[in-house]
């Protein structure tokens, strides 16, 4: 069992609390959902319980926080290793090897277990979540969804006592939400306790036993799951939370699929467009779009269909492989057209955010306006690097509005977002769209596309 | 049924090689060195590369037969020189092609620990094999993001202001290869990577007679060289 009696964090270097005196008892075999606005001490909580801190992240640990009878102020992270397993939120940089198999073997070698009794481990893993296809793959060649469930075979692999999953499903799509909560189904049918901290409830909403909410590194407050469930929406969004429920969002999503494009002038049209990266292996077939000045187009669609390659022959990035875009020239399309990327770090070259908006822009006339605009002014003279993923991605979105370019793409703008800084994003958009551009966001989530999307094109 | 060496073995017929390139072994010890090299790509099913390897290395030889022998002028000096020293060089690349198409980072690991080389030269090897991939991508997106921005658009442009897209370049890379080390190194040690005592692998791995037998094969026209045979 996990307990924390008047526990303290700050992390170095910063100046408040991330966790404050904060008082929580998990029973064994309880499935917990941490949930809040960024920022709020969730994360904070989740490293505490894993061992992370303050072994890796170091600062300033007060009051008592124990797992499973582990003590972070005494235990080193080793000790958390064969009773807690984690999954963390990026796919992409959460495997330490190349191969998938590997990858299950690699805590089992660590701790020394002989090759039969590791190969014994690797094939009932893969038989209990039904991995096997997975195996002996390369990781470079899976998708996102793919990735995090070998990520959560190898968290159960040494048999943890613990599942520690920190917003495991922000980049992942519908069906691939449904297979990590049937993993965890099981884990938890097992008797093993489960933390999770996490944006979108609506997936966990049948499996969770409490809902945490934090608030500034406090816990505001706790609901089993049947108060919870019976909270209404308008309290949730208040608290800055997700739904529970997102099958209406799902409708309305549809609903707007088949709405025809509203302007009679498209900026970008394309007919009968296969896209690919070379002529052998297209990978997605459009037979008609378009895309209007002044419009919210919303890209839908599973984890590598296709929506990020045509979003880059639409901007110009790439040549189609078949089939004709009007403007036809890549160059001209790409003068045209700006990628908000999913991430922001590849796109930030400066040393200040002024200068950072600045490159390039066409508009400079208007940079103090746009700048107040997203919130920026008081960081202008900040390295952009510095900043956080929210403050970067609007830099970003800074840079587009200078830019004068009339095609705006976004890509996951709201993955691992809250409701709250969900809805700012949305509001980016409408300025987008006021100030005149043509704006498609490729994205997974419902909620923003039902909501903020003029159109949705599900691939 | 593709038949391959032993990571050692592999390491054992690199470090041959290199060695054939530093003492200078004559023409006639290294070609039958080569066509030992060469067999095991065929055997171990590797078709494509071992043609592509046979014709440049045979090409080379020929040169060395026939143009050399006859050629005048500075030019044509030059380049027999230059295809020399490629020769010299060659049985170590085709060694080394041969240990990384047909080596996987497990059997790598497995094969160093049963070495005994030290966890803390091993985990940077694998680390450096799971890195490099993601630079490229890394790349490709940093590349991508210039053209929007309108900064050295095309190939050329990156030659003609090459400070200044070395930093539009490394300043992102070097930034976000920065969270990706943070990132994994927490994945790692959730997973036990600085765990004590003694790391094993997955893989099992044993030096067979055929092993044995080859690398020996291949230490013969070596050791004939140096006995001044060959």
């Amino acid at each position: 069992m996990i307990e924390s009696i008047n526990c303290s964090f700050r992390y170095q270097n910063t100046e408040t609390d991330a966790l404050k005196a904060l008082d929580i008892k998990i029973a064994t075999g309880e499935c917990i959902v941490l949930c809040g606005k960024s920022g709020c001490g969730k994360t904070t909580l989740t490293r505490l319980l894993n061992g992370l801190i303050p072994s890796f992240f170091s600062g300033e640990l007060t009051g008592l926080c124990s797992t499973f009878g582990l003590d972070p102020r005494i235990s080193a992270i080793e000790d958390y290793v064969p009773l807690v397993g984690s999954v963390f939120q990026n796919p992409k940089t959460q495997y330490f090897n190349v191969d998938t198999t590997a990858e299950l073997a690699f805590p089992c070698e660590n701790a020394g277990m002989s090759s039969d009794v590791i190969q014994k481990r690797v094939t009932d893993c893969a038989a209990d979540f039904g991995l096997e296809h997975l195996l002996h793959r390369s990781i470079f060649k899976l998708s996102g969804g793919e990735k995090q469930r070998i990520a959560f075979g190898a968290a159960c692999i040494l048999h943890p006592k613990l599942l520690v999953l920190d917003e495991p499903t922000s980049n992942l799509d519908y069906k691939a939400i449904a297979e990590l909560h049937d993993m965890i189904a099981k884990k938890k049918a097992e008797g093993i306790t489960i933390v999770i901290a996490e944006h979108r409830l609506a997936w966990i909403a049948d499996l969770a036993d409490r809902f945490c909410l934090f608030e500034n590194g406090m816990l505001r407050g706790q609901w089993n799951a049947d108060e919870f469930r019976a909270l209404p929406l308008a309290t949730l969004q208040a608290m800055g939370l997700r739904p529970l429920c997102t099958t209406q969002y799902h409708q309305q999503a549809i609903e707007k699929s088949q709405l025809p494009s509203s302007g009679k002038n498209p900026l970008i049209s394309a007919v009968n467009l296969s896209v690919g990266y070379g002529k052998k292996s297209p990978v997605y077939d459009v037979t008609h779009f378009q895309i209007c000045k002044g419009e919210i187009v919303g890209l839908m669609g599973h984890n590598g269909i296709g929506k990020s390659t045509l979003a880059k022959t639409l901007c110009g990035l790439l040549k189609p492989v078949s089939g004709s875009i009007t403007p036809a020239k890549e160059k001209e399309r790409l003068k045209n057209s700006f990628m908000v990327m999913q991430d922001v770090n590849y796109q930030l070259f400066s040393d200040s955010v002024r200068e950072e908006v600045m490159l390039g822009a066409t508009k400079p006339e208007l940079c103090d306006q746009v700048l107040s605009a997203l919130g920026l002014t008081n960081l202008a003279d900040r390295h952009p690097m510095s900043l956080s993923g929210g403050q970067k991605q609007r830099v970003a979105i800074a840079s587009a509005m200078l830019s004068g370019k009339e095609f705006i793409v976004l890509d996951e703008p709201t993955s691992g977002l809250d409701y709250y800084h969900m809805t700012k994003v949305a509001q980016l958009l409408n300025q987008l769209k006021e100030q005149g551009a043509a704006v498609l966001v490729i994205t997974h989530d419902e909620e923003l596309a039902a909501g903020w999307c003029d159109r949705v094109i599900y691939l | 049924m593709p038949v391959r060496l032993d990571p050692r073995a592999k390491l054992y017929l690199l470090l041959l090689s290199n060695l054939t390139l530093f003492l200078h072994v004559s023409l006639r010890a290294e070609i039958l060195l080569v066509i030992l090299l060469l067999f095991l790509f065929f055997l171990s099913g590797k078709l494509k590369s071992g043609i592509r390897m046979t014709i440049i290395y045979s090409a080379l030889v020929g040169i060395d037969f026939f143009v050399i022998p006859v050629a005048e002028g500075l030019l044509l000096n030059f380049l027999s020189m230059l295809s020399v020293g490629i020769r010299m060089m060659l049985p170590c690349i085709i060694s080394g092609a041969y240990a990384f198409s047909t080596t996987t980072v497990g059997e790598m690991v497995c094969g160093l620990r049963k070495l005994n080389v030290p966890e803390c030269i091993i985990i940077p090897c694998v680390t450096v094999v799971r890195f490099f991939p993601t630079i490229a991508e890394d790349y490709r997106q940093i590349r991508s993001a210039m053209a929007f921005r309108g900064i050295a658009t095309g190939n050329v442009a990156l030659l003609r202001h090459p400070a200044q897209s070395l930093e539009y370049i490394l300043m992102p890379l070097l930034m976000n290869s920065n969270n990706v080390a943070q990132d994994l190194s927490v994945a790692a040690m959730t997973k036990g990577i600085s765990l004590p005592g003694q790391h094993t692998s997955m893989i099992e791995l044993k030096m067979t007679p055929f092993d044995v037998l080859y690398m020996l094969t291949c230490t013969i026209p070596f050791i004939l060289f140096l006995g001044g045979v060959l």
